[in-house]
């Protein structure tokens, strides 16, 4: 009797619990085909969506280069390229969005960003019969996918394939500028506290080697990873990159003066929208950090 | 040399008073001891003279003085306190223990001589624990720490003792040796004060005996006066005869068998 | 404790700094060490040396001493063996500070003034809440209100971090978890200027908190007034503890576990269990800082992770032995 009571008091405590978890985590793929989504949920593509609402910058400016913004109907409040999308009424963050706000703008499709903070609101709206998408955009291939993907959704796939084309022309354009170029290596921190640099999952990394410069933590495969200072004053990279604020706080950083590059002032600005995602402008920045890598280089 | 006049001590939200207008002496020379029933207020009045509670009405003096108009170092310095209970947080040798007694009497550095380390000593052959000097407190029975208290107090110096209950955990043989150790103390001129349970050895070896009683003195004076049944058994509210024991020819007391039982 | 015990100490706290100086991820050889100690920084090893090892062991060092002092400190003051030094509200009030300061962006230079005051405000209102209760300073109610206004800190950066942006909620919890990486010598200053001052009080009061390990009563026989020597601890503690705070963060189970390790090797008066408090405390946050750098590179272990690990399994040992 003893046993027994015991037995079923810890089925009743632990069973839930597992079910609940199995059903909220589908089998993951690693790479996602064109059928399966970053959540490796199998897709099915609507019939002409009408009502979009997309909860990611990058997801939101292909939609706007592929012309499906007078569709679009609900935005992240993070979403503000270009800036007539900002006339878009704006559902709330990016992450952890509230379900019920997406819901009061009656989307027939919506895209979101493959995080686990998403999965309970993909996991709600798909149970509300809602086609939702998730998407990893992190590298420049996962970028053009997103691309096409997103125009087979909408319908606008030859917009879409003209898009990834003119991106990829670009690109390819500035890696044979830059090919046989000495590449100096470059030290990109997105986060001083504490220190984080992209490593080479990265779409800039990627746009590093394009621009014809080397990433110091090319070799991590993760999009990100928190470094120690000492092991980027090791590794010594050529150049800096940073935005203008940050600039200002390295120079007069006794720590920071510790890396060589900070010291000889070789640090390279750049514009924040540009470096925090890949985007439509994918081209646009290959070009501007080839000009600061190596001015001249390209035309 | 300690005098109470009138004192009146009322603890923080409570009803009553826990002493109201009690007025005793305890002098030089003398063994003076408090008895009376649990919750009568003897440990109250205790308290009142180390200011641990304030003093509603009433004054208490030593030598004269107020004891608000001492310095709490130089009051140390004449009374040394054993109180009823003490913790053991951190527990350290038996002689370190009994140094801190000379805690009154260093100067801002704290730092002990030759007079200190005599004064520990002596306390600790009076009180008959030099033997366990190097123990560690928390390894001694309930009465070597009660001895070892006694010690510390002794190694404090001063002209006057207060004991609130120092045997509660001895043997016959052990008390007997505190009560002959605080007789002789009164003897060399120390004002002992002593609270205690003890009514027959109280009996023996104090010179003044005051009988408290829901907080006032129910009866003062040497010990025949106050060893009396009529006093005692109203005090106490138990039936008892008073009689003379054979060794000394003190008065002593016999408890008799609750009303509620049989003969 | 015996000179011989004393001198060990002292050079093991040595030995750990000069480990900790010399052992990273740049290899640094003796000679870079001594170039930079004389203020040539032209090669590599030396200039990190100068800039980067040398500011971080110096703040371990300040940070351990102080946590290691405070603890010895309350835990004789308050009679409990568990008490240390943010007991009494210093960490929630810190974070509170800090958090504030991190969310609303108000700079970087306001952030150590931020968990400072609010350490020390929390510290005040835990007195006022004993204070409310009725207790004259009785450590136990103390300790009680102390738990009332840590709890009350945690909902409010709660609340303040549920409605923050991501970056100041990552940025917050890193601060939460301790780190001597951020070290100015600025910063270094003020904290070795508050030990210096706020430990040497302590160290005064030794002898005063061996009497009242004793219990209040019978401390107050012994004339010691009872409620000024424990707010004289009190607020040297919090004091000391919430400067820690300020320049490093929360770097818990230090004050807990260092002055057990002393009272181990058979320190028993307060004086010297104090002192010994701060060189074993320093010796443990250099080391864990150490530890934290080179146990995962490239990344650094949280300065307060390592000292959580450290802690644990010595509270199991202890446990066992009093079983």
């Amino acid at each position: 009797m003893f046993r027994f009571r015991h037995v079923i008091a810890a089925l009743l405590l632990t069973v839930p619990p597992l079910l609940a978890a199995c059903r909220s985590s589908e089998t993951p793929s690693a790479s996602a085909g064109e059928s399966h989504d970053d959540f490796g949920v199998a897709i099915v593509v609507p019939k002409s969506p009408k009502r979009i609402v997309s909860l990611n910058p990058t997801t939101t400016e292909i939609l706007v280069a592929i012309g499906a913004m007078p569709r679009l109907v609900g935005r992240s409040q993070y979403d503000t390229f270009p800036d007539s999308v900002k006339s878009v009424e704006s559902v709330g963050p990016a992450l952890r969005p509230s379900v019920e706000a997406i819901l009061a703008v009656h989307p027939d499709l919506v895209l979101l960003y493959a995080s686990q903070d998403n999965r309970a609101a993909y996991d709600r709206l798909r149970a509300a019969g809602i086609t939702t998408v998730a998407f990893k955009i992190d590298s420049i291939a996962q970028f053009k996918r997103d691309a096409r993907l997103i125009g087979a959704l909408t319908g606008d796939s030859v917009a879409a394939k003209t898009l990834v084309d003119t991106v990829s022309a670009t690109l390819d354009r500035v890696r044979k500028a830059t090919a046989s170029l000495p590449h100096p290596t470059v030290f990109y921190p997105t986060w001083d506290k504490p220190i984080i640099t992209i490593g080479g999952g990265s779409f800039m990394s990627e746009l590093f080697e394009i621009a014809g410069a080397r990433n110091i933590y090319a070799e991590v495969h993760a999009p990100s990873a928190a470094v120690a200072l000492e092991d980027v004053v090791q590794r010594d990279p050529d150049f800096v990159l940073s935005s203008r604020a940050g600039a200002e706080r390295m120079k007069a950083s006794a720590m920071w003066r510790a890396v060589a590059a900070v010291r000889a002032g070789h640090i390279v600005t750049i514009d924040e929208d540009i470096t925090t995602r890949p985007s439509v402008q994918l081209g646009a920045a290959a070009v501007r950090l080839a000009e600061l890598l190596h001015p001249g280089s390209v035309r | 040399m300690i005098r109470f006049d009138d004192v009146v001590v009322r603890y923080p939200r409570s009803a009553a008073d826990a002493l109201s207008g009690v007025s005793l002496e305890a002098g030089r020379g003398k063994l003076t001891a408090i008895v009376g029933p649990n919750g009568s207020g003897k440990s109250t009045l205790v308290r009142a003279l180390i200011g641990r509670i304030g003093v509603a009405r009433g004054r208490i003096a030593v030598d004269g003085t107020d004891v608000s108009a001492f310095d709490r170092a130089d009051l140390a310095r004449r009374v040394a306190v054993v109180t009823q209970r003490e913790e053991l947080a951190f527990p350290a040798a038996v002689s370190e223990y009994v140094a801190l007694g000379r805690f009154p009497h260093l100067g801002i550095w704290h730092v002990a001589g030759a007079t200190d380390r005599l004064a520990v000593n002596d306390a600790m052959t009076a009180a008959g624990v030099h033997a366990l000097g190097d123990r560690r407190i928390d390894t001694l029975s309930g009465g070597e720490w009660q001895r070892v208290r006694l010690a510390r107090a002794l190694a404090q110096g001063g002209d006057a003792l207060v004991l609130d209950e120092p045997t509660t955990f001895l043997d016959v043989g052990h008390e007997m040796a505190v009560f002959e150790l605080l007789s002789r103390q009164a003897r060399e001129g120390q004002a002992v004060l002593l609270v205690s349970h003890q009514l027959n050895l109280v009996a023996r070896f104090a010179d003044h005996m005051v009988l408290f009683h829901h907080g006032t003195v129910a009866a003062a004076g040497d010990p025949a006066a106050v060893m009396r049944a009529d006093i005692l058994e109203r005090v106490y509210e138990w039936p008892l005869v008073v009689t003379r024991d054979p060794a000394i020819g003190a008065p002593a007391l016999v408890p008799l068998r609750g009303r509620s039982g049989g003969k | 404790m015996s000179a011989t015990r004393w001198i060990c100490l002292v050079l093991v706290l040595l030995t750990a700094s000069l480990l900790a100086t010399v052992v990273g991820t740049i290899h640094v050889p003796m000679w870079a060490l001594w170039d930079a100690l004389c203020g040539r920084t032209d090669s590599v090893p030396a200039m990190v040396v100068r800039t980067l090892r040398l500011p971080r062991v110096t703040l371990a060092i300040l940070v351990g001493a102080g946590l290691g002092m405070s603890g010895a400190a309350l835990q004789g003051a308050m009679r409990n063996p568990l008490a240390e030094p943010y007991l009494l509200g210093v960490s929630g009030g810190a974070a509170v500070g800090a958090v504030i300061a991190i969310t609303f962006r108000l700079g970087v230079a306001f952030l150590p003034l931020a968990a400072f005051g609010g350490a020390l405000a929390a510290v005040v209102a835990a007195f006022s809440v004993a204070r409310a209760a009725g207790a004259r300073g009785d450590p136990r109610v103390l300790l009680m209100a102390g738990v009332v206004v840590g709890a009350f800190a945690n909902a409010a950066i709660m609340v303040i971090l549920a409605n923050a942006e991501a970056n100041a909620v990552r940025n917050a919890l890193w601060w939460m978890m301790g780190s001597v990486a951020d070290a100015t010598w600025t910063q270094i200053g003020v904290l070795a200027a508050y030990i210096a001052i706020g430990g040497g009080g302590l160290v005064a009061l030794g002898r005063q908190i061996d009497i009242l390990a004793l219990g209040e009563d019978a401390a107050a026989g012994l004339g010691l007034d009872v409620d000024r020597a424990l707010r004289n601890v009190f607020v040297l503690s919090s004091l000391i503890a919430a400067a820690t705070v300020a320049a490093a963060g929360l770097v818990g189970f230090v004050g807990l576990v260092v002055p057990h390790i002393v009272r181990g090797a058979g320190v028993r008066r307060h004086r010297s269990l104090l002192v010994g408090s701060a060189l074993a405390g320093a010796t443990l946050v250099v080391l864990a800082d150490l530890l934290g750098r080179v146990l995962r590179p490239p990344a650094e272990l949280p300065l307060g992770a390592v000292t959580a690990l450290i802690g644990v399994p010595f509270f199991l040992v202890k446990l066992r032995k009093l079983a």
